[in-house]
């Protein structure tokens, strides 16, 4: 019989365990279904908003790797998405080579050129070494746009189909499995990268990177390991989001896309696996209320209003939600969730 | 501890079943027969400054067809807006939305936002229309139509004007080039490249060509790199915000009004004047490719009337007026549709081939050039118009100026 307080975990793999009840498997399971079999109730436009968010989960994932878990703080994550993009698009358009080979080769690309402007990490730390970072985001659009012969330059490319052997993914319900899918082994694996060695290195290095140092971790070694990470992730986006937009345009990845990114974390919850994912769902589905049923209403319901009122609203309740979860909530969604689940299992008591 | 999880899982079902439920909710009862079409304009980010009016204007033009014209053979237009914000990630959506709305086909006004959207659109033969186009999106011709002479044939109509009315001096005049970092800068540059030697002007595309962004605050250096090149004309392809920098700088610089600065569609409109101040920008040239305010055209009656009744704010931006007469063309191609093949038996691709491809000589009330769809060629319009700042307003100093079609899909340095 379980009883509705403490642990009885009998082995090592019991008490390591992500889902340790029966209840957390059947959950786990019909949540699986959910979302698998979303595109037989779903139409295409909220099947390309839900792509959007599992594209932008995995790219978020990866910076709260590198903020969140090892505290190296990054404004020029959307360069680091366009690296990816740019470089499955160039290895599948210009060179005609597979899609799996251009998803993998924009990871460790990506991954490899975050490792060379994270080498700043090793001596400067917070506000400079976001400094370099936006650097980064910087030299990274200006060499895509410059680079004509191999980018397109300003004008920009355009991407074929992923598509994995014989299988093209057309339909946005293939390309909903495909992210998914991808979506679904990065959460596993950032989940399960927390408990490991390189994991508790990472928390190390965030909370006293002195002490972390004293301690015996390598410094060097795990900065950049976060880094290659974390970008590694994010090309991994940046090349699905090419193949899912179909064109490539270095606009389509601005200082303004990097800033968000953060936001995103910060709203979810920085340092935990399930605040990414709160963080991308919850601020893609309010872009979706202001920008599809807001503001079209209160343009064609209230034309007495102000020029340009109704379409800054979006902007402003944005900025707006950002504050407000810094001043009342600054652990973010996931540590909300976490205060629900422990009301949960002590209602009615209250501790 | 047993109804605890059974509450749990109860609750747990019922979020799954209204999360599955939420995107049917928009489905209601069928109402009458409309015809639906997808408008998106950037109404905020960047590009505010042109999108919010070219929604206005959209918007103000389809309510006039509607209730005054009776819609399109008595069938009410039905618009589903929205705004992309200028984001190409959202405008990506936009356009899965409007064909998943059934929308016959959409409306942009920026190059920019079209390219974020083409390929999409392309792959699904949905045809759109962009306000303001560059040679990408055209070329090679699919289903995404220019309204109007893209930023390569502003450059050439332009250069047209300049070598034969203004240009005086022996040998080849000496341009340099302004360029916003995408589609709208570089269309320019495309079209100065495949014509400048045919039109004897000499432009070195190596240390006479810049580039800056939306958000640049100053040109300073940019300019101060050719301030002892002897450069004789400016020529600027941008959207409002950094072009006044731009002026601005070369003002500072003293190199305006000494040398003669032109100016592409997408920056010439009143904003640019708001900008800058009228007295920086007295004297410099620019096309577009619509009528303004002053002239004595019919279509520009009702322009002026709802723009003053609906937006007044909006009254002397000359984006109102090109965004209005791109729904007038809207409206026409679901009247020559209708007309074709039957209210019945719409679809995107029937609309384009019975819309779209036999618009011939349609005349939008005087505000554009007349809008005829050529095989091979996807620009609706390919007129533009002289004008320069005088006093503080946009004067017209040319007539009609044809662009002539140039296949940049034949140079190998296109899209490169």
């Amino acid at each position: 019989m379980d009883l509705p307080a403490g642990t009885r975990n009998y082995t090592y793999a019991q008490d390591m365990a992500i889902l340790r009840t029966r209840t957390h498997w059947f959950l786990f399971v019909l949540l699986l279904v959910a979302i698998f079999t979303a595109p037989l109730y779903w139409g295409n436009y909220w099947l390309g908003v839900a792509n959007l968010i599992g594209i932008t989960i995995i790219a978020a994932i990866g910076l709260n790797i590198l903020t969140g878990y090892c505290g190296q703080l990054s404004i020029g994550h959307a360069g680091f998405i366009a690296v990816g993009a740019y470089t499955s698009a160039v290895l599948t358009e210009r060179l005609g080579l597979p899609f799996p080979v251009g998803l993998i080769s924009a990871g460790i690309t990506a991954g490899l050129v975050g490792m060379l402007f994270g080498i700043p990490s090793l001596r400067v730390k917070g506000f400079y070494l976001a400094i370099s970072t936006i650097a980064a985001q910087f030299i990274i659009i200006w060499v895509i746009n410059h680079w004509t012969g191999v980018t397109g330059g300003f004008v920009g490319m355009r991407v074929p189909y992923a598509s994995i052997g014989g299988l093209v993914f057309k339909s946005e319900s293939s390309q909903f499995y495909l992210i998914i899918g991808i979506t679904c082994l990065t959460v596993f694996f950032a989940k399960n990268l927390a408990r490991t060695r390189a994991g508790r290195a990472f928390v190390a290095i965030r909370d006293n990177d002195l002490a972390a140092e004293v301690m015996g971790i390598s410094l060097f070694r795990y900065k950049l390991m976060a880094f290659f990470i974390g970008c590694f992730f994010a090309g991994i986006s940046g090349s699905l989001l090419a193949h899912w937009i179909g064109y490539m345009n270095a606009e389509h990845f601005s200082l303004t896309t990097s800033i968000l990114y953060i936001g995103m974390i910060i709203i979810g919850g920085l340092g935990t696996a399930l605040g990414p994912i709160l963080g991308v769902v919850f601020l893609k589905l309010l872009d979706q209320l202001l920008t599809v049923q807001l503001v079209p209403f209160l343009e064609s319901t209230f034309t007495a209003l102000p020029a340009g009122f109704a379409t800054g609203i979006a902007p402003m309740v944005f900025g707006l939600v950002i504050v407000l979860f810094l001043i009342l909530e600054p652990r973010g969604l996931a540590h909300r969730w976490q205060l629900f689940k422990a009301a949960y299992r002590l209602w009615p008591f209250s501790y | 501890m047993r109804s605890k999880r059974l509450l749990a899982l109860s609750v747990v079902l019922c979020l799954v079943v209204v999360a599955g439920m939420l995107p049917l909710a928009a489905c209601g009862p069928t109402a009458e027969k409309t015809l639906k079409i997808g408008m998106t304009t950037p109404s905020s980010g960047p590009a505010a400054e042109k999108g919010s009016p070219m929604g206005h204007a959209n918007l103000d033009c389809i309510k006039y067809v509607n209730e005054e014209l009776g819609g399109v053979d008595g069938h009410q237009i039905e618009v589903l807006w929205l705004d992309n914000g200028y984001d190409a990630a959202k405008a990506a959506t936009i356009v899965k939305r409007f064909i998943d709305e059934d929308c016959l086909f959409f409306t942009t006004a920026s190059s920019g936002m079209m390219s974020a959207m083409m390929e999409l659109a392309n792959r699904d033969y949905f045809p759109g229309i962009s306000s303001f186009s560059s040679p990408v999106l055209t070329h090679p011709p699919r289903h995404i139509y220019g309204q109007t002479p893209d930023y390569g044939d502003d450059w050439a109509a332009f250069a047209r004007y300049f070598m034969d009315n203004i240009w005086k001096g022996p040998g080849k005049p000496r341009m340099a080039m302004h360029l916003l970092n995408n589609p709208t800068g570089y269309g320019a540059r495309d079209a100065a490249r495949a014509l400048a030697d045919d039109f004897g002007i000499e432009i070195d595309f190596d240390n006479w060509v810049f580039e800056h962004a939306t958000t640049t605050t100053s040109e300073i250096a940019s300019l101060t790199t050719i301030l002892d090149d002897d450069i004789d004309i400016l020529y600027i392809s941008s959207t409002p915000a950094p072009t006044s920098i731009i002026i601005k700088n070369a003002v500072e610089l003293g190199m305006f009004p000494d040398m003669l600065i032109g100016c592409g569609h997408a920056s010439f409109t009143k904003a640019l004047i708001d900008l800058a101040g009228a007295d920086v920008v007295e004297g410099v040239y620019g096309v577009y490719p619509t009528v303004d305010w002053d002239d004595d055209v019919p279509g520009l009656a009702k322009v002026i009337e709802y723009c003053k009744k609906e937006h007044p704010n909006d009254y002397g931006n000359m984006d109102y007026i090109i965004s209005w007469a791109q729904s007038l063309i809207a409206v026409e191609i679901l009247r020559l549709a209708v007309q074709n093949a039957g209210i019945e038996n719409l679809t995107p691709q029937v609309v384009e081939e019975q819309g779209f491809k036999k618009l011939k000589d349609f005349d939008v009330g005087g505000l554009h050039g007349p809008v005829t769809y050529s095989p091979g060629d996807n620009r609706l319009s390919k007129s533009v118009r002289v004008f320069q700042i005088k006093g503080g307003a946009i004067t017209p100093v040319s007539g009609w100026v044809e662009a002539p079609l140039v296949k940049y899909e034949e140079y190998d340095w296109f899209g490169k």
